[in-house]
């Protein structure tokens, strides 16, 4: 790597050569100020308020579009760079309006946290602020099925612009009435239809681009838990930061009010898609399973303790013949549950062929050119079920072929069923043949696991209620063949356990000791069995993150401002520029006198 | 795309800006001979840069259909490859292309200082007293639209009339405005005094 060597406020520091002063002075943790500059972006220069002093320059430059050179001698905090700063700032906050106490970014707003850092101490704008669509929340216009738009608030960085240009490839937004009226829009108010909409959220620097979903739903200091973790819901394995909200138990209301993308280059970058982002629902749904449930001879089910369940369970499953037990796992079982229903399995001698992976993929519409293409199957851990020797088939398509598995099934050959699905409702795929089964009889046991009341849940003999990705310390291995952590960040709801416990209480109930105590213990079992494949290497130390309290909220939802706070806003007085703007520093002009 | 149960989307609900739109208009497509002419200013950029051409494309439009409408607008960033909504920004941007119907003759009146200095106000209202419109409107018989224009650059004659984008007239006095509207209405274009420096030739 070639490097350049400059100095930064008197700090001699060393970048890599093609970057940015600004690129620079954040990996050193200079304060610098910016708005249109976001590292996933291209650069645009149009914000300027990154303006920094080069030495032997003639004027002040956006550090964001002057690349670094040997010997530069760079000044973030010249008076006369401190005092620019605050004019740039000045301008930024002519027409933006003071609705934080009712903006959805008040909290982890940069134009807040650098107007209170860098701005100056008062306006002198005498006129009234420019006004689209009313004061307020009136302003808030749809921009999309996703989102809402406040055009008052916008200072025109065009992030969004180039983020459609650039990552989506469809370039659906743009400023129209370029000149003092200048709006960003869509073509004829169209709004943006794009799978990955939401994440105009987190480059917008102010409040005008924000999401229908988490809109007046929580301020960030109401948010005192942030767990770092990954998206299961498709093959990609996004990095992502879970939100929960501080509320009483007896308060109505969900406490995951968010997930927001965590920057991983290798995974994910910047981004995540909106099924990721706004799907989350279902977690704290009306539809989960909260106890188990054991179907009575009048074909009823009802609700059962978890000794009653395991022990009916594993009554059925004997008199059914043990070695008849066949599985069909969703491919959103972790690799520790893969782990676990191997050991069950080769313990019931269950055969090669008893054993079928399935999930859904389904088209996902994205443009042609996009740079973050949306995976088609639904599932996180298909590449781990190949891995841990399941028999894993996929058609071209990525569908599942698990129609061997399903004949057997569809012709009566199978007693026993155990079905696992953990995943959103229809991840597992088409399975309504197996409700089938259960319904002409042809399938005499079935055995649903998984967190949803589903068809297939309904039609089961007896159903055990287990955990989403978002409620236990899992791992998984992405598209890329890549082992990732997704951490615990919520309680399973009502009896429902994680699924390592109920496999190692159905194992106990069927007279097959696994003994295991901990989620941790099944993990490091994998990793030595896994140990061949260099992938795997570090499984067994892998970090799960726990909630993140007390400083958490001081985490912008953006990634690209997270840096932010562990060197900027930490117990560091403002560089305020006090007072006006000095009328002596304003380039003199040539009077205008009458001439005798 | 509207997967997420709780986000529906161009239902009653769905709460529209106040921005003023451009007409959808009847649907367009360039007639043969100006595509042809529109993929040869294309051909004289680089592939990669075919959208450059945007500014030729919606003046041929105008010159189709006297002003911009949505379908055209979607017309253009087809033929150009590229999204209607980077036709709209430059279509918003410039002064040149009229969002809304315009009449057969398009008078712009430069109001800039030299123009202004020289009596272009009164020009202006001359011209709108006699057609019975005010700025930025049409005449009922479809014939003129008035429009106030920033410089044109051609201060040494001020003040100056542009005709349709393109055509001009130079040194226009408020006594005889009234005179070349008729002549237009008459002559047509020939009524104008054209570009001094193109007479000379």
């Amino acid at each position: 790597m070639e490097t350049v060597t400059l100095t930064i406020d008197g700090r001699q520091v060393t970048v890599e050569k093609g970057k940015t002063v600004l690129q620079g002075a954040i990996e050193h943790g200079i304060k610098v100020p910016y708005y249109c500059y976001h590292p996933g972006l291209e650069i645009d220069g149009s914000c300027r308020v990154c303006l920094v002093k080069i030495e032997k320059m003639p004027k002040l430059q956006t550090s964001c579009s002057t690349l670094v050179a040997e010997g530069m001698v760079v000044s973030t905090e010249a008076p006369d760079v401190v005092e620019a700063r605050a004019s740039v700032l000045e301008f930024l906050l002519i027409n933006h309006p003071l609705d934080c106490p009712v903006c959805d970014k008040g909290g982890e707003c940069p134009l807040q946290d650098f107007a209170y850092s860098f701005g100056p101490n008062e306006s002198r704008m005498e006129f009234p602020r420019r006004v689209f669509d009313g004061e307020g929340v009136k302003a808030d216009v749809d921009f999309g099925p996703t989102l809402m738009l406040n055009r008052n608030r916008c200072i025109l960085c065009t992030r969004c612009v180039r983020f459609m240009k650039e990552v989506d490839g469809d370039a659906q937004i743009n400023i129209v009435d370029r000149g003092y009226g200048s709006e960003i829009a869509t073509f004829q108010d169209e709004g943006v239809h794009s799978l990955i909409s939401g994440n105009l959220m987190d480059v917008c620097p102010v409040g005008a681009i924000t999401t229908k979903d988490y809109r007046f739903k929580s301020r960030p200091w109401d948010n005192p838990e942030a767990i770092d973790t990954i998206c299961t819901f498709c093959e990609r394995g996004c990095n992502t930061t879970a939100w929960l909200r501080a509320k009483p138990e007896w308060a109505k209301g969900a406490l995951l009010v968010r997930t927001t993308p965590r920057l991983n280059p290798d995974v994910n970058g910047y981004w995540m898609c909106d099924i990721g982002r706004f799907d989350y629902h279902w977690i704290e749904g009306d539809d989960r399973l909260h106890r188990p449930l054991v179907k009575m001879e009048a074909g009823l089910q009802q609700p059962a303790d978890w000794r009653e369940a395991t022990a009916k369970a594993a009554d059925r499953i004997t008199a059914a013949g043990t070695g008849s037990l066949r599985f069909l796992i969703s491919a959103h079982a972790s690799l520790e549950e893969l782990f676990l229903i191997g050991r069950l399995g080769s313990a019931l001698g269950t055969p090669e062929d008893g054993v079928a992976i399935s999930w859904r993929a389904r088209e996902k519409p994205q443009p042609a050119d996009t740079k973050f293409k949306v995976p088609p199957i639904d599932a996180p851990n298909v590449n781990g079920a190949r891995d841990m020797g399941f028999p894993v088939k996929a058609s071209s398509d990525g569908r599942p072929d698990i129609s061997a598995f399903r004949q057997q099934v569809e012709q009566g050959r199978v007693k026993a069923l155990f079905v696992f699905d953990p995943g959103p409702p229809g991840s597992i795929g088409d399975v309504s043949w197996v409700s089938q089964a259960r319904a002409s009889g042809k399938l005499a046991l079935l055995i649903v696991q998984g967190a949803l009341i589903t068809d297939l849940a309904r039609a089961a003999d007896i159903v055990l209620p287990g955990a989403s990705s978002f409620e236990k310390d899992a791992t998984y291995v992405n598209y890329q063949g890549r082992v990732q952590a997704a951490s615990r960040a919520l309680p399973a709801p009502g009896d429902a356990q994680e699924d390592w416990q109920i496999f190692v209480n159905l194992g106990l109930a069927l007279g097959i000791t696994l003994g295991y105590t901990d989620s941790a213990h099944v993990r490091a079992d994998v990793a030595a069995a896994m140990s061949s494949n260099a992938a795997y290497a570090g499984l067994a130390d892998l970090a799960f993150a726990r909630p993140v309290t007390a400083q958490h909220w001081l985490q912008a939802s953006n990634p690209s401002e997270r840096w932010k706070w562990d060197v900027m806003f930490q117990d560091l007085p403002p560089v305020k520029f006090a007072g006006r703007p000095d009328p002596s520093s304003i380039p003199t002009v040539i009077p205008l006198t009458e001439r005798d | 795309m509207s997967f997420h149960p709780l986000m529906p989307y161009g239902s009653e609900g769905f709460q529209k800006s106040e921005r003023t739109l451009m007409a959808r208009g009847e649907p367009f497509a360039f007639t043969a001979e100006r595509a042809a002419k529109l993929e040869d200013i294309c051909s004289k950029y680089p592939p990669e840069r075919r959208k450059s051409a945007v500014l030729a494309a919606l003046y041929l439009v105008q010159e189709q259909q006297q002003y911009i409408t949505a379908s055209a607008m979607r017309h253009v960033a087809e033929f150009l490859r590229i999204t209607p909504a980077e036709v709209e920004d430059v279509a918003t941007y410039y002064v040149m292309f009229f969002k809304a119907p315009v009449g057969k003759y398009v008078l712009q009146v430069c109001r800039t200082l030299s123009c202004a200095l020289a009596g272009a106000e009164r020009v202006t209202e001359t011209l709108s007293e006699k057609l019975g419109i005010g700025i930025g409107e049409t005449d009922p018989s479809g014939m003129f639209t008035l429009l106030e224009f920033e410089c044109l650059g051609a201060c040494d004659r001020a003040p100056v009339v542009m005709v349709n984008n393109e055509h001009w007239h130079e040194k226009a006095r408020p006594e005889t405005c009234a005179k070349l509207v008729d002549d237009l209405r008459q002559r047509g274009l020939s009524a104008l005094s054209g570009c001094h420096l193109k007479v000379e030739q």
